[in-house]
C-alpha cells in the first residue's frame, strides 16, 4: 500500500510519468483524509484558484500520463476554473472528482468583457460586473469550460 | 481489360452517392490490392472526416464498407484497400476483379470513427488489414500538425501499407510480427502517454478487445477509446421469439439460427440494410414492448439499456414477444 503523500519536492513535486491520483483541495478543502485506493497519491493544497495555483496544476498534469485521476475539494468556484484547468489539459469529465462544498458562491461568466465574478444570490438575480460593470441576469447554464455560469446583461431585451 | 458494366440500379446503402471510375489497382500483398477511384469527368470529391468509409455496390445488388485510406482534406481521388476473403459473401472477391476504367456506385463517405478534436497526440494502434482507417488518421495528424504514432501488427510479407506508414511516420511507427512483442510495446505505450493522448484501434475483434481491456485495466477511461470494427464475430443462433408488427399487424415467428431481418425480408418488409453484422447501423427498428437482447457493436451502452431500438440483423429478444413500430 502506498497511501501516504508523497514528499513534496522542487517544482511540481510530482515524478515524471505520475499515473496516480492528483488531490488538490482549496482554502478549507480537504482532500487528505480521502483514500486512493492503494494508488500513489499527491496532494496540493492552495488558498484558492489563483493563477500561480492553476499553473502548478498544470505542470503537474503536464508530466503526468493518461491513467491519472483528479480529486478537487473546495468552494465551488475554485474547483471548477481547476476542472477547467484540467479539461484544458487534456484531463477527461471521467477522470476528475469534484467533492464541492455547500453554498459556495457561484461564479457567473460576463460575455461581454469575459471575466468571471462571484456572487451568493440564486440564478435569475442580477450581479454587477466586476470586470466592466455590466449588470448581469444570473443562469442556470453552467459551462464547465468556462467553470462559470453565463451571465447576460440585465433588461437587454427591453432596449429599444 | 473488360469494363464492367453499372448495376441497373444502386443500393439503397449507395443511393445519393457517386458513380467513380476505377483509375487504379495495385496489389498491397497477396492478397490485398489498393483500388483508387475518381469522378470520371475529374471533378473533385467530397471531402472526408479521417477514419472514413465508402460503402461500395458490388456485383448487382451486395454492397460492402472499406476504409478509405487518404487524409480526406480536398481529395481528388478515393483510395480503399481490400482484403480478399475466400470464404466471405463474395464482396471482397468482386472488388478483387475490378480493373482501370470499371465504373461504380459508392456512397458518400460517412464517419464512423472520427479524431478526438481536442486530442493533442493520437495513438493508432492496427493489426492486419485494420491499417486503412489508421493510416488516414496518421496522414490527417501530420497535415494538421498534430502528433501521432502507430503500433502495427502484421504477419511477416502481409503487411498493407507498410512503406507509407514508414515514410510518414519515421521512428513513431513501431512494427510487430508476434504477440509477444506486441504485448510489450503495447504496454510500454499505454503507460508513458501524456494526458492529450487518445487511442484508436483497428484489427480483427478480438483484437481490439483485447487492446481495450488492457488500456481500461491501466486506467484509460472510454473517452479516450475509439474503434472501428470490421468482422463481426460469429454469433450463435439464439432462442425463437415471436415480433408482432403494430402498424402493419403482423405477427411472425423468428426461428433459431433465423435473423428477425431474414424474417421481415421473407415476410415482405423491405428494412434498409447494409453489413447484416450489427456494424452498420443502418437496419435499426423502434422497439414498443418487449427487451431486445441487443448484440450489435453500433447501439451505444445507454442506447442498449433504453431498449427502444434495436438492429434487426443481429439482435433477438430476452422475452417471448417483441413488439415493434413497423
Amino acid at each position: 500500500m502506498r497511501s501516504a503523500s508523497m514528499p513534496p519536492a522542487a517544482g511540481t513535486g510530482l515524478e515524471p510519468g505520475f499515473r496516480g491520483v492528483i488531490c488538490a483541495s482549496f482554502g478549507t478543502g480537504d482532500t487528505a483524509k480521502l483514500h486512493s485506493d492503494g494508488q500513489p497519491k499527491h496532494d496540493f493544497r492552495f488558498d484558492a484558484a489563483t493563477p500561480e495555483a492553476l499553473s502548478q496544476l498544470r505542470s503537474a498534469l503536464g508530466c503526468s500520463k493518461v491513467g491519472v485521476r483528479l480529486l478537487l475539494a473546495g468552494p465551488t468556484p475554485d474547483i471548477r476554473a481547476a476542472a477547467a484547468v484540467a479539461a484544458e489539459c487534456g484531463l477527461q469529465q471521467e477522470e476528475m472528482t469534484l467533492l464541492s462544498e455547500e453554498a459556495a458562491p457561484r461564479a457567473i461568466y460576463c460575455p461581454h468583457c469575459h471575466s468571471t465574478t462571484t456572487t451568493l444570490r440564486v440564478a435569475g438575480s442580477e450581479v454587477r460586473c466586476k470586470g466592466c460593470g455590466t449588470n448581469l441576469t444570473t443562469t442556470d447554464h453552467f459551462s464547465r469550460r468556462m467553470g462559470a455560469y453565463l451571465g447576460y446583461q440585465a433588461h437587454v431585451e427591453e432596449a429599444s | 481489360m473488360t469494363v464492367a458494366a453499372l448495376p441497373i440500379s444502386p443500393h439503397p446503402a449507395v443511393d445519393g452517392g457517386l458513380q467513380l471510375e476505377v483509375t487504379n489497382v495495385s496489389p498491397q500483398t497477396d492478397s490485398i490490392v489498393s483500388i483508387t477511384l475518381a469522378d470520371p469527368s475529374g471533378r473533385k470529391l467530397p471531402s472526408y472526416v479521417p477514419g472514413s468509409h465508402l460503402v461500395v455496390q458490388y456485383g448487382g445488388e451486395g454492397v460492402n464498407a472499406y476504409s478509405l485510406t487518404g487524409s480526406g482534406n480536398d481529395p481528388s481521388e478515393y483510395t480503399i484497400s481490400v482484403l480478399r476473403v475466400e470464404e466471405g459473401a463474395g464482396g471482397s472477391m468482386a472488388m478483387h476483379r475490378l480493373t482501370a476504367g470499371d465504373h461504380v456506385y459508392v456512397s458518400r463517405p460517412r464517419s464512423a470513427f472520427a479524431p478526438a478534436s481536442t486530442a493533442t497526440h493520437h495513438l493508432l494502434v492496427a493489426a492486419g488489414i485494420g491499417i486503412t482507417p489508421v493510416l488516414s488518421h496518421a496522414r490527417a495528424a501530420a497535415d494538421h500538425g498534430t502528433t501521432s504514432s502507430l503500433i502495427y501488427v502484421y504477419r511477416p510479407g502481409a503487411g498493407a501499407h507498410v512503406d507509407e506508414a514508414r515514410e510518414l511516420l519515421g521512428p513513431a511507427l513501431t512494427e510487430c510480427s508476434n504477440r509477444d512483442s506486441f504485448q510489450t510495446v503495447l504496454t510500454e505505450q499505454l503507460t508513458a502517454q501524456g494526458v492529450g493522448t487518445h487511442l484508436y484501434v483497428c484489427g480483427p475483434i478480438p483484437f481490439m478487445d483485447a487492446v481495450l481491456d488492457h488500456a481500461r485495466e491501466l486506467g484509460w477511461p472510454s473517452a479516450r477509446l475509439h474503434s472501428e470494427a470490421f468482422g463481426a464475430a460469429e454469433l450463435d443462433e439464439g432462442e425463437p421469439f415471436m415480433v408482432n408488427l403494430v402498424r402493419s399487424g403482423l405477427r411472425l415467428e423468428v426461428p433459431a439460427g433465423v435473423s428477425l431481418l431474414d424474417t421481415l425480408e421473407k415476410a415482405g418488409k423491405s428494412v434498409p440494410n447494409m453489413c447484416r453484422k450489427g456494424i452498420c447501423g443502418e437496419c435499426v427498428l423502434p422497439v414498443l414492448r418487449g427487451v431486445p437482447q441487443h448484440r450489435d457493436l453500433y447501439l451505444t451502452d445507454q442506447e442498449k439499456a433504453e431498449n427502444t431500438t434495436m438492429m434487426c440483423c443481429v439482435s433477438r429478444s430476452e422475452d417471448p414477444e417483441l413488439e415493434l413500430d413497423l
